[in-house]
């Protein structure tokens, strides 16, 4: 039935920075694994729950490469995060979906990638990044620019170590004047700025961008100067959501309603949407 | 010069000289005997105020809408004494400064109107008014009719009538008294009231609003009258502003230095209710 | 000739429709306010109303709705998913824009999630509309182009006749033809004359207001903001609406079990969007109420091809503020070229 969830058993918990953790999760029935595995792409978000507190929305952070589990990165900051924060390995929690559409990546074939994420803004971003790192012979150059306001604040830490070391990953990182660490060793300036200074070429180029309204207005100005076209910039959008299937009727931002037509948009459609409705 | 045309030139006069940045008052509605509130800020759009005996909704609640008085500007407002008696109550709860507020008083006696003296709060002595007022008969009738039922059909009535309850919140919304950015039923951690529209999740509602409304109320009616469902909330709000009165000898909104009943102590408080 | 029924035959055919497994439910007048309710017999019924103050709404999508039992124990949560009564049942004289109102729906809860909950009492009820014969000053079901004789979202259709004895019928859907094959007997061959429809004007120009709210330009319009000023804030004209549908998830119980439900919620709140960052994309009462409209006459067209709105007035009739959506389609329709 529709708004019935998926029972779901917490595999392992990790502490990602302040207030933000990555749950690991696992199907409890073999068949909900089943309808997971054939529907989810990369891009597709969900109703996270437990049964209780209610549910909130966040994106799938695991790749659709790898179907065998759920992971998802959320900041604790209401009713349901904040419960979902303080749950152990074997807990049962629930989730909805996948929903939404997705990034087109079978498009992004023969391109190279720019992926740019600012903050808390990572997790849907790296859905994609390895989504494309697994079949990494299907794309050319990879370059990922990431950014947060301290070192403390940057998730996925070991992640980033390993696209570091990788020699077919290009990584940018850097954290806001002020937020640096004394032995931090890559940049310090906000992504925009980080961004044109990495000046990577909009020649054949696809660039994912996700991060906090501000951070987006401002890189798309960097990427437009850049190059880049709004057709050839995705990003996700989120609002607040209750039923995830176009029904509820709160996440439309004009006539585009998040949980149908999106999480999923380039730059172009977000441009086309009524700006004050964002 | 009729009521009507004095308040309009008054409200003009007001505006042209800068006095009040707004002037919150009645114009026509979508029907011969409906008034809506109407927001003059030039004395063109003064032109437009009706006022006569079918203005008797309470325009005060608009003076706690977030930001319209940050700017420390003034704003003037046609009220009748029940509005009075509720810019004493939020002045008492200090949601209103005396000197933001304008006052263009009139008063509404079967279809007779007659406007009122003093612009100011402060030139209103509503005190021996509101004593002495006793609610309309039917009210009376219908308060008299529930004290003498058992404790088990009044419930049944009760619950009849909350069971209807659709919580579009137009009681609060309306109400100059609940002036909450945040009301207790929006707040979700924890979840103090259930948001469900169902006949417990509407008792814990009306009675949480009764609760916050006691030695509040200024009686002016629009709950009552604001309510799609017809719950007779002025059954309620007139019990609980006499439970208040019976016990602490208090009556809200008499003048603007009163000491909210429930928020101050007095060392001979009745104490009966405690447990 | 056409087939009428008799208002005293109203009782029997009740009588035969309950036979038949149906609840018959019908406008009642109870605890000071009008609504559909269940009947036993036509007594029950108050035919004297133009439109009850509720919407047959309720009984389709209910102000709150049970979606999931669940119970948390030391080792383990288990949960039971709720699923809607399906009994079968006839709605009786409803007004043609409520009943439209369902029709307008559908797509809503249908488009590629179905709404079970929807569904499951949408398919098991019948609806018997009444053609209005009278209109009061806020109808205004012409205005959004549906009429007091529309049959849309009807299975059978009932015109009043003119010596007030009863009503001519007819069926309008294979749901209707099959209801009128289980009181036969009941229905008779007549000609008599059915009372005049009301003429309900129109009271603004769809067709501009559409063409206005279409236009980008118009969004951050100054309008919105004059034309909202004295919204208060509630939610009585979207709970009243027979269309409205926007609703809000939530877990109740206490520690250890619970119900997961499904609740009304409004546009007009001001939570409805807020992020829990305190971001909220529709801050003020001005941008809520072009929600509400952009969504009725432009969002809702442009998915599913009809505009979210079948004319009953009932949000002006009700409004605490006298505001609604004719007096802002009025002022968009007046607005200069």
């Amino acid at each position: 039935m529709i708004y019935s969830p998926f029972p779901m058993r917490v595999v392992s918990k990790r502490a990602e920075a302040p207030g933000v953790n990555t749950l690991k999760l696992e199907f409890v029935k073999e068949e909900d694994h089943e309808f997971f595995k054939q529907n989810y792409k990369t891009g597709m978000f969900g109703l996270y729950g437990i049964f209780g507190e209610g549910e909130s929305t966040f994106c799938v952070a695991s790749p659709e490469t790898r179907k065998d589990y759920i992971e998802c990165t959320f900041r604790q900051s209401g009713r349901v995060t904040s419960t979902l924060a303080n749950v152990d390995a074997g807990d049962i929690v629930t989730f909805r979906g996948p929903y939404g559409n997705r990034f087109p990546i079978e498009q992004f074939e023969g391109k190279n990638l720019l992926f740019i994420a600012g903050g808390i803004a990572l997790p849907p971003t790296r859905s994609v990044i390895w989504s494309c790192l697994d079949q990494r012979e299907k794309y050319k150059d990879v370059t990922i620019v990431y950014g947060a306001r301290t070192v403390a604040d940057l998730v996925y830490k070991d992640e980033l170590d390993e696209w570091k070391k990788r020699d077919d990953v290009r990584l940018v990182l850097t954290v806001d004047p002020g937020g640096e660490t004394p032995d931090w060793q890559d940049h310090v300036g906000f992504v925009p700025t980080v961004l044109e200074q990495a000046a990577p070429s909009p020649e054949n180029t696809i660039a994912v961008l996700c991060g906090p309204p501000i951070m987006i207005k401002f890189t798309l100005v960097a990427l437009q100067k850049l190059g880049f076209t709004a057709e050839n910039v995705y990003t996700t959008l989120e609002n607040r959501m209750k039923c995830g299937v176009g029904k509820c009727g709160r996440c439309n931002v004009g006539s585009v309603y998040i949980c149908k037509e999106g999480p999923v948009f380039t730059a172009a459609e977000v441009q086309a949407m009524p700006q004050a409705d964002l | 010069m009729g009521i009507q045309e004095q308040y309009r030139s008054e409200a003009a006069a007001l505006l042209s000289s800068g006095e009040v940045k707004l002037v919150i008052g009645f114009g026509e509605g979508s029907t011969a005997d409906r008034r809506r509130p109407l927001f003059a800020r030039t004395p063109e759009e003064a032109q437009k105020f009706v006022l006569d005996a079918a203005c008797i909704a309470n325009l005060s609640t608009y003076l706690v809408t977030e930001g319209l008085l940050s700017d420390g500007k003034k704003v003037a407002v046609f009220l009748k004494p029940d509005g009075i008696r509720s810019v004493n109550i939020l002045i008492s709860e200090a949601q209103l400064k005396p000197d933001q507020v304008v006052i263009l008083g009139y008063a509404i006696d079967k279809a007779e109107i007659t406007a009122l003296e003093g612009r100011n709060i402060s030139d209103f002595s509503l005190g021996e008014e509101i004593r002495s007022h006793t609610p309309p008969p039917h009210i009376l009738q219908e308060a008299e009719r529930i004290e003498e039922m058992n404790p088990a059909e009044r419930f049944e009535f009760w619950k009849a009538h909350f069971s209807k309850c659709i919580k579009c919140y137009a009681c609060r919304q309306v109400c100059p008294m609940c002036y909450c950015r945040r009301c207790i039923v929006d707040v979700n951690q924890p979840q103090w009231v259930s948001t469900s529209s169902h006949t417990l999740g509407n008792f814990e509602w009306n009675i949480v609003r009764a609760f916050h409304l006691a030695g509040r109320c200024a009686a002016c009616g629009a709950c009552d009258r604001a309510c799609p469902v017809n719950i007779p909330l002025r059954l309620v709000n007139y019990r609980m502003g006499k439970e208040v009165i019976d016990a602490f000898d208090y009556c809200a909104g008499e003048n603007s230095s009163q000491k909210p009943v429930l928020a101050s102590f007095k060392q001979d408080d009745p104490e009966t209710f405690i447990l | 000739m056409t087939r009428i029924l008799l208002r005293n035959k109203l009782d029997d055919c009740i009588a035969a429709w309950q036979k038949a497994g149906f609840s018959v439910f019908a406008p009642v007048r109870q605890h000071e306010m009008s609504s559909f309710g269940e009947v036993q017999k036509a007594s029950d019924m108050a035919f004297d109303l133009v439109l009850p103050e509720r919407t047959i709404k309720d009984h389709f999508f209910p102000q709150t709705e049970p979606l999931i039992k669940y119970k948390i124990g030391k080792q383990q949560i288990d949960s039971e998913t709720m699923t809607p009564p399906d009994r079968k049942r006839v709605f009786f004289g409803v007004r043609p824009c409520d009943a439209s109102g369902l029709a307008i729906d559908d797509p809503l809860f249908g488009w590629d999630y179905k709404d079970d909950y929807w569904f499951r009492r949408r398919d098991n009820s019948v609806i018997v509309t009444i053609v209005c014969t009278e209109a009061d000053d806020f109808c205004m079901c012409t205005s959004v182009k549906l009429s007091p004789e529309s049959d849309k979202g009807a299975d059978v259709m009932l015109r009043p006749l003119a010596n007030g004895a009863g009503w001519q019928v007819e069926a309008v859907s294979e749901r209707g033809t099959a209801l009128l094959e289980t009181i036969p007997s009941l229905l008779q061959e007549n000609s008599e004359p059915t009372a005049p429809v009301p003429q309900v004007a129109e009271k603004f120009d769809l067709e501009k207001v559409m063409e206005w709210l279409a236009s980008k330009e118009n969004f951050e319009s100054q309008f919105w903001k004059d034309i909202s000023l004295r919204c208060v804030g509630c939610g009585s004209c979207t709970f009243l609406c027979p269309t409205c549908h926007c609703f809000d998830i939530q877990d109740e119980g206490d520690t250890y079990a619970g119900i997961r439900r499904k609740n009304w919620d409004s546009c007009s709140f001001s939570l409805f969007t807020m992020h829990t960052s305190g971001h909220n994309p529709r801050n003020t009462q001005s941008t809520r109420w072009r929600q509400r409209i952009m969504h009725k006459f432009n969002y809702y067209r442009g998915k599913f091809g009809v505009n979210s709105c079948s004319g009953c007035g009932r949000c002006t009739r009700q409004c605490p503020v006298d505001m609604g959506i004719t007096e802002t389609l009025q002022a968009i329709s007046n607005l200069p070229r």
